[in-house]
């Protein structure tokens, strides 16, 4: 948190290029402020969406964000649109805001008090997120999230599946369980727990369970699926478990995630966003940032020089 | 030497010592916690354990009883009901050393069964025989009828010597009892006319109590108690008085033989002339009209009638009423008004012991034994009492504590837990941080810092005399009245007497006039057609105690419930909103569930807190002596009837024992016990400690993450 406050401070020293070469959290000290890459912004680099297809389901627009009531932002100038039906990796270090992001994109930040956005606009699906009208409640049944720490209640599988349609109202028993086996079998777990729906939740491996949070969350038919970095706490194996999934998923879900993993971005993602200290520093499909990244930064992170 | 070899050889010096006393001290003082829990603990099991022993359950299932120490005379033939008998052994574990002989028998009683008719006239104290008589049956009457004839008993001949103002009465309301041969005699009597000089006197009660209706002006420096009648106080006669009383006043208030009588200045006799009419009433049964029988009443009448106020008027008809034989001839005779219908006799045969006592000894009887043992042997008369000494709460029996201590708790943790747990999901859940939170834990902080006799003089200010009630008859002494709606009904007659109601007719009296007129009539209540919103309390009740005590209980369950939501890991809130959940769905179906085992411990050390308490009930819900459980003897139905038993008192365990151990006279018989309460008490607090302990462990074994 430190770091972020204190490069958010002073954003001209984002790209330095001294952060290039040292951690982050020296970023400030660093004498170069008048860098060339800062005069080429890479906001420019969505004109490639067009070429990839897909329409908008996300626009996010010139966005700031801060934490603390607008004396610092976050995020900074953010401008990206998310196609339908399709991967989005958010990359970057620690703290550069990617996370701060994605929960903004269902409003989860509306938690933190003191949260605010300063500057912009999130659209989904050509609605403004953050219009009076807008009840984060029925925004969040069509963005739903995946988190970083699996978190399924203590309760049985079949609950948990079935918690996001109960407090909608739902009761009748045939159609509850109708969603729980078609989420389970969307979240390829059904074959792993058909027989012990009752059993608890917390008796699953912690793939399992991150898959299960996955099936408690498209049990709601979602329009979106944020995902927090989903796999950095599950072993290969699971994650790979979890990747393949999301492959699977886009096909009916728009998915964004959040990653640490450059490896797990360039399987599966279509499309990747770099940020660096709460700026977009680039964003286009995958294939364009890890073979051809245009500014420096995201060469530099990819290629593991720093982050 | 060893000691060069070896370079962390052990050194003498004084550090050493140093680190030696140290440890001693922290030792002894360990010790001497665990010496003094020993102590307290060894100290009550020892002397209460054979207590319960002794007594069995019925220390736990028995209201406290009073024994009666009797000192009996040898004798053949005692006879006592079964059921006493077996109270009489259970208080009497050295029976077998005096009894003798014990043969159990039937003794028959003959009881009439009848039905009572709408329109009958029956005494007041006749009506309450019947309703002890049988438990069910309670007449809410409307009317009286002050006409109606009445009985009484004279159970000899009688020469009555009736003063002329009497007799006077008597021939204007009812000649034709009087007999033919009535005598007129005049007789001289004196009347004292006394001057008391100005000074300060010793006064006894009973010339005290003479001097207090007349004329006389005197000041008492001290006044007396009740229980104290032998008792002497000062009284300043403030000058110089000369008053005109009458014989009987004179002798006692002014006898100079007397102790504690004042001495007079001055005395006169003032002769005058008393007029009498001397007659002779025949003993047995005589039927009269209600004011003559006033007269009687103070020539010896035997009667439960209420000649000022008249006969009760039945209302309805009543089936399947029960008495004995006795009292069926005594109810008719006295009751000349009285309509019954299907009169059927049934011999009731009741077991009975009949035993020896062989030779002269003492014997602990439970008040209801003694009087069952008394009347049981009055004709026979061979229970023989030399000597009687009544020792309060000797008996044990716990079971009224036990209930009221319950009641209150559960009051209370109903009060507490809805208002804390409510308090603390807000305060951590809804409310922004900020001085307004702030301000409300400081306030909380002081209030479990407030000591809880402060905690029993507020709930007696607020709950017992301040707390608003809706009501249509709210109390003469309340502090606000605001007036809702009229549409009350008007309360019947038997509500009204008995509880003392001051109806207001048609007037437009503002509501403290009212008060102020119901006061000035002895009344407790007012009715006036209005529902009112009325300030004036819950009067000593659990309701009043159970809001006390969640006062002060509700610091700890906010705090310990706060601290188990905050257990709660963030994610489950994530995750339950992120699922399209509403701030209140989250909260109920994925934060309350897994906080549950640490509101449910909260609200058990809760209980063991509140059960412990003396101080905040005993001005509030406790009552150091009733005979009936709050939810006896409640003659309201419905609602009216819960909120009758909300309003009552009841004992409580904490207060009993303190009623037990300091309030009562000392006696080798009530010792044991205070230990016996002791020891039920600290069994019942431990075995809730226990509980929630169990309770801690199953659920957090079920619920955890």
């Amino acid at each position: 948190m430190n770091q972020q406050n204190s490069a958010t401070n002073d954003p001209t020293a984002a790209l330095s290029g001294q952060a290039v070469t040292t951690a982050p959290t020296e970023a400030p000290d660093a004498p170069m402020r008048q860098d060339p890459a800062h005069t080429e912004h890479p906001h420019a680099e969505t004109i490639t969406e067009d070429a990839l297809g897909g329409k908008t389901m996300i626009h996010i627009e010139d966005l700031s964000f801060s934490y603390d009531n607008g004396k610092t932002n976050t995020l900074q100038n953010i401008s990206l649109d998310i196609p339908e039906k399709q991967v989005t990796a958010f990359i970057g270090p620690s703290g550069c805001g990617k996370s701060t992001l994605i929960r903004c994109l269902n409003r989860m930040n509306d938690l933190v008090e003191t949260s605010c956005i300063t500057n912009g606009k999130i659209k989904i699906m050509g609605q403004d997120i953050n219009a009076r009208d807008v009840s984060p409640i029925e925004l969040r049944k069509q963005v739903g999230m995946v988190f970083q720490k699996y978190n399924p209640f203590p309760k049985s599988i079949y609950d948990n599946v079935a918690y996001g349609l109960r407090i909608q109202g739902i009761k009748k028993k045939s159609s509850l369980d109708e969603a729980v086996e078609r989420s389970l079998h969307g979240a390829a777990l059904w074959d792993e727990v058909k027989d012990r729906l009752k059993d608890s939740a917390l008796g699953l491996s912690g793939g399992q369970q991150q898959r299960l949070c996955i099936a408690r969350t498209i049990a709601v038919q979602p329009k979106v699926i944020l995902m927090d970095e989903p796999c950095s706490a599950l072993d290969p194996i699971a994650t790979a478990k979890v990747e393949e999934l999301m492959l699977e998923l886009r096909k009916e879900f728009t998915i964004v995630i959040v990653t640490h993993s450059m490896q797990q971005a360039s399987r599966i993602s279509d499309r990747t966003a770099f940020f660096y200290l709460g700026e977009l520093i680039e964003y286009g499909s995958t294939t364009h940032i890890f073979t051809n990244p245009t500014a420096k930064q995201t060469e530099d992170y990819i290629s593991g020089r720093f982050g | 030497m060893a000691s060069k070899n070896n370079p962390f050889c052990k050194q003498r010096n004084s550090l050493n010592t140093k680190e030696t006393v140290t440890r001693l001290i922290l030792i002894v003082f360990t010790y001497s916690i665990i010496l003094a829990a020993f102590g307290i603990f060894g100290k009550i099991i020892y002397e209460g354990a054979p207590v319960l022993w002794q007594k069995g359950w019925s220390f736990f299932t028995k209201k406290p009883q009073t024994l009666i120490v009797t000192q009996v005379e040898k004798s053949k033939g005692v006879e006592i009901p079964a059921k006493n008998f077996e109270g009489l052994l259970a208080n009497n574990p050295n029976a077998d050393q005096w009894l003798a002989n014990v043969t159990e028998f039937e003794k028959p009683t003959e009881f009439i069964t009848f039905d009572l008719l709408t329109g009958s006239r029956i005494g007041q104290g006749y009506l309450g025989e019947l309703e002890s008589l049988n438990p069910d049956f309670y007449v809410i009457y409307t009317e009286r009828d002050t006409n109606a004839l009445v009985g009484f008993q004279l159970h000899a001949d009688k020469k009555i010597s009736m003063i002329k103002e009497d007799f006077a009465a008597l021939v204007a309301s009812d000649p034709k009892i009087l007999p033919a041969d009535v005598t007129t005699r005049n007789i001289e009597l004196n009347n004292y006319k006394v001057t008391v000089a100005a000074g300060d006197y010793p006064i006894g009660k009973p010339a005290h109590d003479a001097l207090v209706p007349t004329e006389l002006i005197f000041k008492m420096r001290q006044t007396f108690a009740d229980d104290e009648p032998d008792k002497i106080n000062q009284t300043i006669i403030p000058e110089e008085q000369t008053i005109t009383v009458s014989a009987d006043l004179y002798f006692t208030a002014f006898d100079e033989e007397e102790r504690g009588t004042l001495p007079l200045k001055a005395e006169e006799e003032v002769p005058y002339t008393q007029v009498f009419h001397d007659f002779l009433l025949t003993g047995g049964n005589h039927v009269t009209t209600p004011a003559a029988l006033a007269v009687f009443e103070k020539y010896g009448a035997q009667h439960l009638h209420n000649p000022q106020k008249g006969a009760i008027v039945i209302n309805e008809d009543i089936t399947g009423l029960k008495v004995p034989k006795t009292f069926w001839q005594t109810l008719t005779l006295s009751n000349p008004g009285l309509k019954t219908a299907n009169q059927s006799t049934t011999i009731n045969k009741t077991p009975f012991i009949r035993f020896d006592i062989t030779k002269d000894a003492e014997i602990l009887l439970d008040t209801e034994d003694r009087e069952s043992i008394a009347t049981a042997n009055e004709a026979t008369g061979k229970f023989i009492t030399t000597s009687e000494e009544t020792h309060s709460y000797s008996g044990g029996g716990v079971v009224g504590p036990i209930v009221g201590t319950g009641l209150l708790v559960i009051i209370c943790m109903m009060v507490a837990l809805f208002t804390g747990i409510a308090a603390s999901i807000f305060l951590n859940e809804y409310a922004r941080a900020g001085t307004f939170v702030k301000t409300i834990r400081l306030a909380m902080l002081n209030l479990a810092g407030v000591p809880s006799i402060v905690f029993g003089l507020f709930g007696l200010g607020l709950f017992v005399i301040l707390a608003p009630c809706v009501t249509s008859t709210p109390k003469a002494s309340s502090t606000l009245m605001v007036p809702l709606v009229k549409l009350g009904s008007e309360p019947e007659l038997r509500m009204i007497e008995q509880q003392q109601i001051y109806v207001a007719g048609k007037s437009d009296l503002s509501s403290s006039e009212l008060s102020t007129v119901a006061t000035a009539e002895g009344s407790r209540l007012i009715y006036d057609g209005w529902i009112w919103l009325s300030l004036q309390g819950w009067g000593t009740s659990i309701l009043a105690g159970g809001f006390t005590l969640a006062m002060m209980v509700l610091p700890v369950i906010i705090t310990s419930c706060e601290e188990s939501l905050r257990a709660v890991p963030m994610g489950f809130r994530e995750a339950s909103l992120a699922l399209g959940a509403t701030k209140w769905q989250s909260i109920r179906t994925a934060v309350l569930p897994y906080a549950f085992p640490g509101i449910l411990t909260a609200s058990v050390l809760g209980i063991t807190r509140v059960a412990g308490e003396t101080a905040p009930i005993m001005f509030t819900a406790a009552v150091a002596e009733k005979s009936e459980l709050p939810w006896e003897g409640l003659k309201s139905t419905g609602f009216d009837k819960f909120l009758d038993f909300l309003q009552s008192s009841a004992q409580a365990l904490p207060y009993h024992i303190y009623t037990v151990a300091g309030r009562i006279p000392q006696s080798e018989y009530t010792q044991p016990m205070q230990y016996g309460s002791v020891l039920v008490f600290m069994l019942i607090v431990m075995s809730f400690a226990a509980i929630s302990i169990w309770l801690r462990v199953r659920v957090r074994n079920k619920i955890k993450w």
